[in-house]
């Protein structure tokens, strides 16, 4: 605290990697902390069955890897999410992109888009299941719904936002119309199709979830529910830690890629509030 | 220097149409030709519509009657013969600097190596070695500039349009840089059309300063500069003939200044006192 008032703040005239070390700790902390807690609570002050205890979860992680059956479940969600993800995500990102070249195009359908938005999407998903039956194609239809309108509003909001300026002096410069999309329109965009492409990324998970909830013979979800059914609580919460790490792995893809791509922005600093 | 017209601005106006004030004519009959070679400033109050018409000869704004020529050819739709300058130095942050810079070099008309040789020259002649790597948002302000202005000297189009470039910058980057474009203008010598608000400027670089009144805007004359090349930016003041060029601008300011004080307007902050 003492080194609070000088001119820095203590971050800074600290070496990096001590602070580093410091968030890590205090953060291992804080989780240990609260599966500590969990372990105490469990069956001394509340019901096991209700939140189960990381110890039993632990043990059953473990059952159901060695079983076999997590992996095969976990298999099918990751097929619906990998084929719904990309091909939602791309024909959305297309889609805005087109609506943002064209006003003709963008004046017909964005009323009607607007209005399909409008609709809580994850009702649609019985539809699904009545059109596209209780396989995997029902599932990769809801992804697929979800992750679409994420990606278009944020490529389309990104193509309005485009400065003109850039597009005229990249004519004048006599760019060819390839050019123009590749070297200007896109990077010009991808801020925001980036930004499209994570905030979607849960989404495409709770479409699979939703999805296998409703009607499905296996994946993650089914087997949450089969689990939360017979009251197996430490087996729904296994199937939770797979949903987590699937959104985490998805997260850094998309983290690195947005580091790659992005790598002209200025890194922006964490904005100081307190003098 | 020729005298062949390289454009030709022939009794062109431009009307917009707003939805509060209804029609507003920016631009009224304006004619000039600006030679092969020249340097020609065109000055005026901020709003007289010069940066509009630096546009249409661009062929980004459509005139509303009259036409341009640009080496004999009405223009119509863009004019990729132009290089563009624009206000703030609107490099692509997600490029390179020399890939900013390369990137109105057409591969059917350059080599790769020419490319490369032309990019690192121009480089050199701004003196931005050793950032080809940089991205925009590292660079400065008057970094970002000098690299504007060779992005649209490198492929060298006959005619390099120039909208107040060096408006936003600080005094001494400003002389600086005007000093810079001077000593490659001399030694490119391409066509230099420059817009500007700055009477010293556009009396320090000019062959010849085109004046434009305020709203509607006119051409109210067009005045030579007399002075020697190479000039010397940094006491263009003790050039022999800026004063009297000078003056001569003043007047005609002065004039246009009385005209709109009688008439009651403003003068955007300063209300006329009496």
């Amino acid at each position: 605290m003492a080194d609070s008032n000088s001119a820095g703040s203590p971050e800074i005239s600290r070496p990096y990697w001590t602070r580093s070390l410091w968030v890590n700790l205090v953060r291992l902390g804080v989780i240990g902390g609260f599966f500590l807690l969990w372990e105490i609570a469990s069956g001394r002050w509340i019901e096991p069955f209700l939140i189960s205890s990381p110890s039993r979860i632990f043990t059953s992680l473990i059952d159901n890897i060695q079983s076999g059956t997590l992996m095969e479940h976990s298999w099918v969600t990751f097929k619906e999410i990998g084929i719904g993800f990309p091909l939602g995500a791309l024909s959305g990102i297309a889609t805005g992109y087109l609506f943002g070249r064209s006003r003709t195009l963008a004046e017909i359908f964005e009323p009607i888009i607007m209005a399909i938005y409008g609709i809580p999407r994850t009702a649609l998903a019985p539809l699904f299941i009545v059109w596209l039956g209780i396989g995997i194609w029902s599932k990769v239809g809801v992804v697929f719904l979800l992750t679409f309108f994420l990606n278009f509003f944020n490529t389309y909001a990104g193509m309005k936002q485009m400065d003109q300026e850039y597009i005229d002096l990249a004519r004048l410069m006599g760019a060819s119309k390839w050019k123009l999309t590749f070297r200007v329109i896109f990077p010009a965009v991808s801020p925001y199709i980036l930004l499209g492409v994570k905030t979607s990324i849960p989404f495409a998970v709770i479409g699979a979830i939703v999805g296998e909830f409703i009607a499905a013979t296996e994946g993650i979800g089914f087997f949450i529910r089969l689990s939360a059914g017979v009251f197996k609580t430490a087996d729904v919460f296994v199937g939770i830690i797979v949903l987590m790490c699937m959104v985490i792995v998805m997260n850094k893809i998309a983290d690195l890629v947005e580091r790659r791509v992005l790598q002209w922005q200025t890194q922006t600093e964490h904005v100081q509030i307190q003098g | 220097m020729t005298n062949e017209p390289v454009i030709e601005v022939d009794q062109v106006s431009k009307i917009f149409q707003t939805p509060k004030q209804g029609k507003v004519v920016a631009l009224e009959d304006i004619s000039f030709r600006v030679s092969y070679g020249e340097f020609v400033t065109v000055v005026g109050p901020s709003g007289c519509g010069k940066s509009t018409l630096l546009k249409m000869i661009a062929g980004l704004t459509p005139l509303s009657s009259g036409r341009i020529l640009y080496q004999g050819a009405e223009v119509r739709g863009l004019n990729t013969k132009v290089g563009y300058v624009p206000q703030e130095s609107k490099l692509f942050p997600w490029l390179t600097l020399e890939e900013n810079v390369g990137f109105g070099l057409d591969p059917r008309r350059y080599s790769r190596e020419q490319r490369e040789d032309r990019i690192r020259n121009f480089i050199k002649l701004a003196g931005l070695e050793g950032f080809e790597k940089h991205y925009p948002s590292q660079l400065s302000g008057g970094m970002a500039k000098r690299a504007s202005i060779i992005r649209a000297l490198v492929y060298e189009p006959a005619v390099i349009l120039m909208d107040e470039p060096f408006g936003p910058l600080d005094a001494q980057t400003r002389m600086i840089l005007q000093d810079e474009l001077l000593k490659i203008w001399e030694q490119k010598r391409q066509t230099i059309v420059f817009v500007t608000h700055d009477l010293v400027e556009a009396v320090a670089l000019a062959d010849r300063v085109a004046i434009v009144t305020h709203r509607p805007g006119r051409i109210k004359d067009i005045l030579k500069v007399p002075m020697d090349r190479p000039r010397n930016i940094f006491e263009i003041h003790r050039q022999k003939g800026f004063d009297e060029a000078y003056g001569r601008l003043w007047n005609i300011f002065r004039h246009e200044l009385k005209i709109r004080l009688d008439q009651g307007q403003s003068l955007d902050t300063q209300k006329p006192s009496r």
